[in-house]
């Protein structure tokens, strides 16, 4: 198997035109994936595509409308070690806090995060609360779009061969008040989220004006909740007003039976999450 | 004053990478053996093995051969006490991970394409996979010819009159446990080197923890004259008991045969490791304990029934463990135990740390905590005024006589703030939160019990160039026992602890010495290796008298490096003294048997061997968590373990074995949850079978009992089990502090305690919340 590295846009695109050529950002997910798939004896990919010395692929840079630019290729604790991330987007930094455990935080990327579209995938509920879109490009220019559209199913996504993800674009969300992300996971590092939930609220006088609640694993996709959130306008945050919410989760979510938790847990743990909003 | 403890012996070379394990060990021009498991793949764990299919491997560049049951020499069959496991399946795999071929290939990416292009034809015949239903009449036979069927072994423990002093009883408090199979999940995954060499030894270089043993097992396998058989043991990645027995032994001792002289190596990566390593049985119990009214037990009643897998294994020693075990470290007149120990399609059981007594723990903790809500009484106090003390007769009637110091680790708790203080910490639970203070009494046995002699033969040598060598013939899988024997030999030598060397065990080198495991190994073998030095000291020291012209020994000893002669102040080097001495009188070899329980009031029906037992090791844990309202998620905040291990000899090999056996524990109580569906292994890797992490276990606070067990080395006991035995029944009680949950099902996960507080609380309460 090839391994290239390109240094620039240019290079990489070339690299990708490479038969049989596959890109590898941080690994964490894809040489998983290899290794099962050798156990197995599927075919392997010809050539390995190293988006890590891409540099414009890397950090994060403030776009002129106030959105922040992240990088495809930083890594989890590039992004992490970056204060604006803290102070703009608490929900990612939390998410992001809680990915995998510190070797995996140093090596795996958002990009590869967002490319693997793995239900389970910590960056995506804040990202889809936040309202956050992907950049595309190829040898054929630029694209952007939402990544609520970007993501099409689990494992799944509108990237055409030869694109690459190069940026994810978080709109400014200063006016939001509450800002919150949680992940249930099955123990305290190295664990696939069981259910998380990311939540952003802008109050008026005290008063839901806009929610935006975005929960991960309970769907092939993150689960957004229309219902809830129109529920939720014009209440406080109490915990009765939540608690009916939650009521309105638990009938509308169509979480599965898997390995690590039943759809009855995750129904259940989806709707009583929200009760973290309460401002007791 | 205190003495401060050196470093472990293996804390420098672990530390940087040094040390080598039987994984690294890669001879040039080595072979790679793979075993063909099908099961897994086809998803049968019963099957009729109707053909192998082997030319698409044999096509792939690099693959040697491949080997079947057709060229097994000898028997065929392995396993400690019943010979009933096949080194290859030839006609049925009895559960999924059972091998029908073994590859030889030059390279591993060579072995792993062979390993993908192997084919077999299996026949799926009816499985059984619950232990209840293989007892039933027609179930499918796991092994056919059996006059009991399924069932490989019933026997009874009997004490008293348990059935008349149930009915007596003033209390009477009955449960239903149950526990599940634990994976050890050692890093070091099971692996060995081995080579025949022109001289007809073979030679292998093993994970292991029963070396001695293991030629044997070998030697019967494959028809091989077990002393021709040479095993190292180096230092282990991990054990737990899952390396007791033939894990790779047997598949590289064949593979060993058949490539013309060459070494080869197997390791089995971590899936092949969950699919056919050992497990611990899960168990189910039914138990019933009755007291008088102020809290004195009467009598405990209790049937389990234990899975062994595919395999008889350790399933029958097991149990004897957890029957013995059953009724906890208290003093009950009336004891009746009957276990079942059953074959059944699931992957094979075996030993692992806390050998049984895991399993019985959390039901004896479970109706000790339910006894004392019945009554009204503080759980502590109820423990404590049963306690056994030395002197009393435990459950089988064995009479104590050695150091049994419960009592203090219990006192050693009952004084500790988290637990004066546990009112405290319930109330000032946060929002969405309980908080509770649970505790756990637990012990266990030391050795092997009757029946097995738990001998120890120890060799110590004064090197040509001065210095001490033990001879470790007890393998260490991480524990510190080759620590322990070089710090034991220092104080018993006098010498510098970081002087004396060791030699890891090896067959040819050392004296057999049974195996590392049921909380024998630093006891034991210590025992052998102080007399074998105390013989050596005299030894020098009378030697040393020649040249120093002395005609009595008086006044002459052994001092670090050299032996004086205190009147004159005379001094000879060792150096020096080692080069009068011919190489047989540098070394001196001692034994020792451990000793067993005699008279025993108390009856047992149905071992074969290990019951009774004699010593035991105690502990007392707490542990103060907190339950979260909306997931059902458990956090330990804190733990605190006091153990009785004897003396001391050091404070880190001490602390360290009760953190380790915590932390363990905590795994198997919160997170381990193995799971299979007709005999498939779900959980078959370490992302979906969660063990602890850093982030899920406290430090843990470890206290020691100041006590002495006279007839251990330097006054200590085997101390590495009895951690894990705490945790899970410590947890359910403090799950019963904070939210009053009765939790009998293993392990507590998130699901079944979200489940349990809703039902444990009225819905109105919860938005009040
Ligand atoms: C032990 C372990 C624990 C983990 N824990 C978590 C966890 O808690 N939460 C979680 O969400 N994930 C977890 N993961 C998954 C993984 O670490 C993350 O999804 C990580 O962000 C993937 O990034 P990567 O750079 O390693 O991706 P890679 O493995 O390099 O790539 C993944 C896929 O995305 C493609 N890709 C990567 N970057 C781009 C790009 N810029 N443009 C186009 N395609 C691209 C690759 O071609 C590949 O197909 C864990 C993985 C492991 C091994």
């Amino acid at each position: 198997m090839k391994v290239l590295t390109p240094r620039e846009l240019p290079e990489l695109f070339a690299a990708l035109e490479t038969p049989g050529a596959h890109m590898l950002a941080g690994g964490t997910d894809l040489l998983v994936r290899l290794r099962a798939a050798e156990r197995e004896g599927r075919a392997l990919p010809q050539a390995l595509v190293r988006l890590d010395g891409v540099a414009v692929l890397r950090g994060i840079v403030r776009e002129a409308d106030g959105s922040l630019r992240l990088g495809a290729a930083a890594t989890h604790a590039e992004l992490l070690a970056h204060p604006l991330l803290r102070q703009e987007l608490p929900e990612l930094a939390a998410a992001l806090c809680e990915l995998g455990s510190p070797p995996i935080r140093n090596m795996g990327t958002l990009g590869g995060n967002i490319c693997t579209a793995s239900p389970a995938g910590d960056s995506l509920p804040p990202l889809m609360a936040l309202g956050a879109e992907v950049e595309l490009a190829s040898l054929a220019g630029t694209r952007r779009m939402a990544l609520s559209d970007f993501i099409t199913g689990p494992g799944r996504t509108s990237l055409k061969p030869g694109e690459v993800l190069t940026a994810v674009i978080a709109p400014p969300a200063r006016n939001f008040q509450v800002r919150h992300f949680e992940k249930v996971g099955r123990r305290g590092a190295l664990a696939v989220a069981v259910v998380s939930l990311a939540a952003l609220v802008r109050l008026e006088r005290g008063r839901v004006a806009e929610a935006r609640l975005a929960w991960g694993s309970v769907g092939p996709t993150v689960w957004r909740c229309p219902e809830a959130e129109a529920a939720l306008m014009g209440q406080r945050l109490t915990l009765t007003a939540l608690g009916r919410v939650g009521a309105i989760v638990r009938e509308n979510v169509r979480p599965i039976d898997d390995i690590r938790a039943s759809a009855d847990y995750r129904r259940q743990v989806a709707g009583n999450l929200l009760l973290r909003l309460a401002v007791l | 004053m205190p003495r401060l403890s050196p470093p472990r012996a293996d804390a420098l070379s672990k530390a940087t990478g040094a040390e080598r394990y039987a994984f690294d060990v890669l001879p040039e021009g080595c072979l790679h053996a793979g075993a063909y498991r099908p099961g897994a793949a086809l998803g049968v764990a019963h099957g009729r093995v109707r053909g192998v299919d082997a030319s698409a491997a044999l096509a792939v560049p690099g693959v040697l051969r491949v080997l079947t049951a057709a060229d097994v020499p000898g028997p065929n069959l392995h396993g400690i006490m019943h010979k009933d496991q096949p080194v290859l399946c030839g006609e049925v795999i009895r559960h999924a991970g059972d091998p029908v071929a073994l590859l030889l290939a030059e390279t591993p990416e060579a072995l792993r394409a062979g390993l993908a292009a192997m084919r077999a034809d299996i026949e799926p015949l009816p499985g059984v996979f619950d232990p209840e239903a293989a007892l039933k009449r027609g179930a499918p036979l796991v092994h056919q010819g059996r006059k009991d069927g399924n069932l490989l072994l019933r026997a009874v423990i009997e004490k008293g009159k348990a059935k008349a002093a149930l009915k007596a009883a003033a209390v009477v408090v009955r449960g239903e446990f149950s526990t599940p199979v634990q994976e050890h999940a050692f890093l070091e995954t099971q692996c060995g080197v081995a080579q025949m060499l022109p001289d007809g030894i073979l030679h292998m270089t093993l994970s292991t923890q029963s070396p001695f043993r293991d030629r044997f097992e070998i030697g019967g396998a494959l028809g091989l004259d077990p002393f021709k058989i040479r095993i190292r043991a180096p230092h282990l990645g991990g054990g737990f008991g899952g390396k007791d027995g033939a894990t790779v032994q047997c598949l590289l001792g064949l593979a060993a045969l058949n490539t013309g002289g060459k070494p080869v190596r197997m390791a089995w990566d971590r899936e092949e490791s969950i699919l056919a390593g050992f497990k611990r049985h899960a168990v189910r119990l039914r138990c019933a304990l009755g007291a008088e009214a102020d809290g004195t037990l009467t009598v405990f009643d209790c049937r389990m029934l234990f899975d062994t897998g595919a395999y008889a294994h350790l399933g029958g020693e097991v149990m004897e463990l957890s029957m013995e075990h059953a009724s906890g470290p208290y003093r009950v007149p009336h004891v009746r135990v009957e276990g079942r120990c059953v074959y059944t399609n699931n992957p094979i059981a075996g030993a692992f740390r806390g050998f049984g007594v895991a399993q019985a723990s959390p039901a004896f903790e479970g109706l000790m905590d339910e006894l004392a809500a019945k009554l009204g009484l503080d759980p502590l106090a109820l423990r404590r005024k049963n306690a056994l003390t030395r002197g009393d007769e435990n459950c089988s009637g064995v009479r104590l006589t050695g150091s049994t110091d419960l009592c203090a680790c219990l006192d050693a708790v009952a004084g500790h703030p988290f637990w004066t203080g546990r009112e405290d910490w319930r109330k000032s639970a946060p929002p969405f939160t309980r908080r509770g203070v649970g505790l756990a009494a637990v012990f266990n046995g030391m050795g092997y019990g009757r029946g097995l002699p738990d001998m120890a033969i120890a060799k110590v040598e004064l090197t040509e160039a001065g210095e001490f060598l033990v001879y470790n013939a007890v393998a260490d899988m991480g524990q510190g026992n080759a620590s322990a024997f070089a710090l034991l030999a220092a104080q018993e030598l006098n010498q510098e602890a970081a002087s004396v060397g060791l030699v890891m065990p090896d067959t040819e080198r050392c004296h057999p010495s049974g195996s590392s495991s049921a909380g024998r190994s630093t006891y034991t073998f210590g025992n052998a290796l102080v007399r074998a030095c105390a013989a050596l000291r005299h030894k020098l020291i009378s030697r040393a008298a020649m040249p120093f012209l002395c005609d009595t020994l008086d006044g002459l000893e052994l001092e670090p490096g050299r032996v004086v002669h205190r009147p004159t102040g005379r001094a000879m080097p060792l150096s020096v003294l080692a080069r009068f001495l011919p190489h047989d009188d540098r070394i001196c070899v001692a034994e020792f048997l451990m000793p067993v329980a005699q008279d025993i009031s108390g009856s047992a029906r149905g071992f074969m061997i290990g019951f009774p037992h004699l010593l035991f090791a105690y502990a007392a844990h707490l542990a103060r968590i907190e339950l979260d309202e909306l997931t059902g998620r458990v956090r330990v905040c804190d733990y605190v373990c006091a153990t009785d291990g004897g003396r001391v000899l050091t404070r880190q090999g001490f602390d360290q074995q009760a953190q380790g056996g915590a932390a363990q524990g905590i795994g198997f109580a919160l997170f381990e949850d193995f799971r299979l569906d007709q005999g498939r292994t779900l959980t078959s890797d370490l992302t979906r079978y969660l063990i602890p992490t850093a982030l899920d276990v406290p430090d843990t606070v470890s206290l020691a009992v100041d006590g002495c067990e006279d007839s251990g080395p330097h006054g200590l006991k085997g101390v590495g089990e009895v951690g894990l035995n705490g945790p899970a029944p410590a947890i359910a009680s403090a799950l019963r502090h904070c939210a009053g949950l009765r939790l009998r099902q293993l392990p507590f996960t998130p699901e079944r305690l979200l489940k349990a507080l809703s039902k444990a609380r009225p819905a109105k309460a919860r938005r009040s919340a």
